[in-house]
């Protein structure tokens, strides 16, 4: 409990002050909205087809990258290498870029001059106006909180369990897949969490690589700058709706995996 | 049986030193040290987590310096047990049968009858979590022996475990080295050596400094580290001068005591045990080699009894045991009379 003191009531009060700032605006737009727009965007085509192009695209992006994220983080957290702290402010880059700035070097990159562009040319793929080049956008600005998320999971594994694990002869691989990967995993699951929903609420970048097939964000402005606030509210409404469900489903997740409370480690 | 040959390592501003251990089969092996003194990282390097910059390791005559860790057969039971939280007790002593991909029929019937054996039958499904220490002993020594290590490398395996079940863990290591298991044990506690060990070490600044039994060891400690270790609290810096023939240790303050003929240094540090030394309250009659007249400054409990401290010209710790105190009736400020034999006194060399 918090105590009745002057002290504690100044602080409570600037707290509430950053509170409403955020719950505000979005209660103000909840109760602009009516029941009879909200239940024509859901019957409109364009924004289900949107909200559902971002959600499986974000998630797509979120788990082929989680495959190569997973083991750097697990090299960040254990191993030491020369200029460690260089690969660290590169992986934290993509989140102090400005996205659209983000955006034009994916695009680059992506493009059929650009490296990957020219993979995917080869096997007739475009990555431009395509899904495939979406999840390349959103993974580039939030890849660093999976990552980020996992290295303070593997981190916080004690190290003498997997060093008690490789003395009861398992091999590397099986000490990372019983050991140290079930222990970091609600951190993991957090940074996937983190990293599908930024992903998917991503606008400046993926709007320079593909303004179609549209994502919901895309298509929130969109409406907004064609026919005013009052088209783009109902969409905007319904997309935060979804991914909050969506968001506290998988919060739940990780709250219903076994609670593992690492040790701390002893003195050496 | 296990042989270390003047193994070096530094580990950043640390380092073990010309390390050379000797270990015979079926020896229960305590190597005694400070925190700090390198004890952790020489059973690191037995067990292979690490390797020696310089120097070789020996099992059965088998150089096992290079060897991966799973194929050393040594096995290793860290300070807080390093239970895997993710796992059941069962999984937990099942890991090292699953590593050398054992059937699944010949895994439960050794967790079964292991978990009998160490008295946790009834945690085998239980999450590790909520375990006691004494339990999470077990648990962790029945995952490392499961798989019948030639040897068993134990860091400081009492000191996270209730004083009220240290007993129990003693004696389940006590009945293990019996069984013919040879044991290596760190700890920092000298009472854990004279209790268990066949053999001790001491271990200072990365240098193993004695070795020998734990009389030998504690008996005659080479240094006043060691003595120090061994719970002795009675130094005094001497020089040996002989008095009519008689071999005398003289104090730098105003003490003169008489010691037994032997090999010492010219000068050095004496100790006396605590428990050597008598007090009367009157002056003693009949002959004793050395007897001083002193105060009593102050009166501690210890786990022995009572410690005295007495001011008689030079200052003494002595330990008497509770119902003794109670028979002697002395308080703060009392007149005694302090008697030790010769041989209670040895010379050590260095200057402390």
């Amino acid at each position: 409990m918090i105590k009745n003191t002057p002290f504690n009531w100044i602080m409570l009060f600037l707290s509430s002050l950053v509170l409403l700032f955020i719950l505000a605006p979005l209660v103000g737009m909840f109760m602009k909205t009516g029941g009879s727009e909200l239940l024509e965007t859901i019957n409109d085509n364009d924004v289900r087809e949107s909200i559902w192009l971002t959600l499986w695209v974000a998630f797509a992006a979120t788990l082929i990258f989680a495959i190569g994220s997973v083991p750097l983080a697990w090299l960040l957290a254990r191993k030491r290498f020369p200029f460690k702290k260089i690969v660290q402010g590169i992986i934290d880059l993509p989140v102090v870029l400005p996205h659209t700035a983000a955006g034009l070097a994916v695009l680059g990159f992506i493009s059929r001059d650009g490296f990957l562009g020219k993979a995917a040319d080869a096997v007739g793929l475009t990555l431009i106006n395509n899904p495939a080049g979406i999840a390349i956008a959103m993974a580039f600005v939030s890849v660093p909180f999976l990552i980020n998320a996992a290295r303070d999971g593997f981190a916080a594994v004690p190290e003498r369990l997997e060093k008690a694990a490789l003395t009861l002869g398992a091999s590397r691989s099986r000490v990372f897949f019983t050991v140290s990967l079930p222990i970091a995993w609600r951190s993991i699951m957090t940074g996937f969490v983190m990293m599908f929903a930024r992903g998917m609420s991503e606008f400046g970048a993926v709007v320079i690589v593909a303004y179609h097939p549209m994502i919901a964000p895309v298509l929130i402005y969109e409406r907004f700058s064609s026919f005013g606030i009052h088209y783009a509210r109902p969409a905007s409404v319904l997309f935060i709706l979804v991914a909050l469900a969506l968001f506290i489903l998988l919060r739940l997740i990780p709250a219903r995996k076994k609670e593992i409370k690492p040790v701390s480690d002893a003195e050496a | 049986m296990l042989k270390l040959e003047n193994i070096n390592k530094k580990l950043g501003a640390f380092s073990l030193s010309e390390v050379c251990i000797d270990i015979r089969e079926g020896e229960y092996f305590v190597l005694l040290g400070r925190s700090g003194s390198g004890k952790t990282q020489l059973l690191e390097l037995i067990a292979g987590l690490t390797n020696p910059d310089s120097g070789d390791i020996w099992i059965d005559n088998r150089k096992i310096t290079g060897t991966k860790i799973q194929n050393r057969n040594v096995g290793l039971v860290f300070q807080d047990y390093a239970v895997f939280p993710n796992m059941t007790v069962y999984e937990n002593i099942a890991y090292s049968l699953h590593s050398v991909k054992a059937k699944r029929s010949e895994i439960h019937e050794r967790v079964t009858a292991i978990a009998g054996e160490f008295n946790i039958s009834h945690l085998l499904n239980r999450s590790t979590i909520h375990l006691s220490g004494g339990e999470l002993q077990r648990v962790a020594l029945a995952r490392t022996l499961i798989s019948h290590p030639r040897i068993l490398l134990l860091d400081e395996p009492l000191a996270s475990i209730d004083a009220s079940l240290k007993d129990d863990i003693r004696r389940l290591l006590r009945k293990l080295h019996k069984k013919g298991l040879t044991i290596v044990h760190v700890t920092h506690d000298y009472r854990e050596a004279v209790s268990l060990a066949t053999r001790v070490g001491v271990i200072h600044n990365g240098r193993i400094i004695q070795t020998g039994t734990p009389d030998e060891v504690f008996s005659r400690p080479v240094n006043k580290f060691v003595a120090r270790y061994s719970g002795i609290r009675n130094f005094y810096r001497v020089k040996l001068v002989r008095e009519n023939g008689i071999l005398k240790a003289r104090c730098d303050g105003t003490g003169s005591f008489v010691i037994k003929e032997s090999s010492y240094p010219a000068e050095g540090i004496m100790i006396i045990k605590s428990s050597d030394i008598k007090i009367h309250t009157s002056e003693p009659t009949g002959s004793f080699a050395n007897c001083f007249k002193g105060i009593v400054k102050e009166i501690y409990p210890s786990e022995y009894g009572m410690e005295i401290v007495i001011d008689a010209g030079e200052i003494f710790y002595v330990d008497v045991p509770s119902d003794d105190y109670k028979l002697l009736q002395i308080k703060e400020l009392s007149e005694v009379w302090i008697t030790f034999p010769a041989d209670a006194g040895i010379v050590l060399e260095g200057t402390g």
